[in-house]
């Protein structure tokens, strides 16, 4: 079973513009209910990633205003070089890689870096249980 | 982030680029225009000093002056009247000019007077204002509301670009403190240059005291050489600064408005602070304090 049988396609989970304010990201996040959000251009290049993880961490982190923070672009917070996953992997390959990263989400982008879609653990478990 | 220039003036009139590393503007003149003879006085008094300082200006006077603090105030000698001589202004002595509009139905005529359009400080996130402003296709000088923070000026500059406009400068006029008080935040600048925009320093409106006087506003213009020197040394690219020849019987802002007398010292040590500063960065590199992240 390959990555494109199981990915989540690119409406049902946050995919954001990169001038997209950061308080708006996170709302597209409760939005979708996933811990991730992909940040793409206008070609749908995949530019970066925000995660739950990263946002504790940038609250922590971060020194300025709460107010300053939202307004700011989604970019500026983002992880610019995100793990990833092309749509021909196995699923074997894709879980392999998660547990290595201890991540539980990945982009799937195609040989350009557009973003196609984003594999979640969740129904991977569930279509590797299945499979068994 | 890319560093936009702004060029302002038009047509036979002397056109200014702003921003980045180019020299420092001045723009100024006496806040309200009172009549055609001051202000063809004004521009040529004012004119004379920019040339010997060696500084590029812009001719700075409002037709209406809708924010005043009581309904006896001089409210402005109009639009009609007011952008006659502007535009006489500009013809006479081609030099770009500008006026704030505090009414959307406004802007188209004075987008075609005016070789750069002002959005006042208390109606800076007023979208039909941003709009209206947007539409005249011409330079905006966007004023930072004082109950408003750089960062969120953003949003301003958003609703004016999505309206088709990407010329814009951000002007800090001050920031309450309290009732009746203003301060100037020098991080403004530096945040509100983020966005890619030259960024302005408004000297006059920073020094004033809001309606401290009852129904006039105060202030304490002895503070402006020390605010004009903060600001250039923090980067401005534009330095506003109203100025009349006797402020006393000044029509609007009577206590805010520099006496012309003071300005060719003023603007001498605007010039040389950013000067060295551009010096300064090319011998020590640009800042390299970055945000934590």
């Amino acid at each position: 079973m390959l990555v494109k049988d199981v990915m989540m396609n690119l409406d049902s989970f946050p995919v954001i513009l990169e001038t997209v304010i950061f308080k708006e990201a996170l709302e597209e996040m409760n939005n979708k209910k996933l811990g991730i959000a992909c940040i793409v251009n206008q070609e749908k290049s995949l530019k970066g990633i925000i995660t739950d993880g990263d946002i504790r961490r940038k609250l922590l982190k971060i020194q300025k205003p709460l107010s300053a923070f939202f307004v700011d672009d989604c970019i500026d917070h983002a992880i610019l070089s995100p793990i990833v996953a092309n749509a021909d992997f196995t699923l074997e390959t894709a879980v392999e890689i998660m547990r290595n990263k201890q991540i539980w989400d990945l982009p799937v982008v195609d040989n350009d870096n557009k973003l196609v879609g984003l594999l979640h653990l969740h129904p991977v478990v569930e279509a590797l249980i299945k499979k068994q | 982030m890319e560093k936009k220039i702004v060029s302002v003036g038009y047509g036979s009139v002397n056109s200014i680029q702003i921003g980045d590393k180019l020299p420092l503007v001045y723009v100024g003149g006496p806040c309200a225009i009172e009549s055609k003879d001051h202000a063809f006085k004004m521009a040529e008094m004012i004119g004379d000093i920019c040339r010997r300082v060696g500084i590029e200006y812009i001719y700075k006077s409002c037709y209406d002056k809708d924010c005043r603090s009581s309904p006896t105030s001089f409210h402005g000698c109009g639009i009609d009247d007011g952008l006659r001589i502007l535009s006489d202004v500009r013809n006479e002595f081609g030099v770009p000019v500008v006026s704030d509009f505090s009414d959307p139905a406004w802007a188209e005529a004075t987008g075609e007077v005016c070789d750069l359009v002002q959005v006042p400080a208390y109606l800076c996130r007023q979208t039909s204002i941003l709009k209206a402003a947007a539409k005249t296709r011409k330079p905006i000088l966007l004023k930072k509301g004082q109950f408003m923070s750089p960062w969120n000026m953003k949003n301003s500059v958003r609703k004016i670009e999505a309206a088709g406009n990407h010329q814009i400068i951000l002007a800090d006029r001050g920031t309450f403190f309290g009732y009746n008080m203003l301060v100037n935040d020098m991080t403004c600048f530096p945040i509100m240059a983020y966005t890619g925009y030259p960024v302005c320093f408004d000297a006059s409106h920073s020094i004033q005291l809001p309606t401290s006087m009852g129904n006039i506003s105060g202030g304490q213009r002895e503070f402006i050489p020390h605010l004009v020197r903060s600001a250039v040394a923090n980067g401005i690219n534009l330095l506003f600064m109203e100025t009349h020849d006797n402020p006393d019987k000044a029509f609007s802002d009577a206590n805010t408005v520099l006496d012309i007398k003071y300005l060719e010292n003023i603007l001498s040590q605007a010039k040389r602070v950013h000067e060295v500063r551009l010096e300064l960065l090319e011998k020590y590199g640009e800042d390299n304090v970055h945000p934590q992240k």
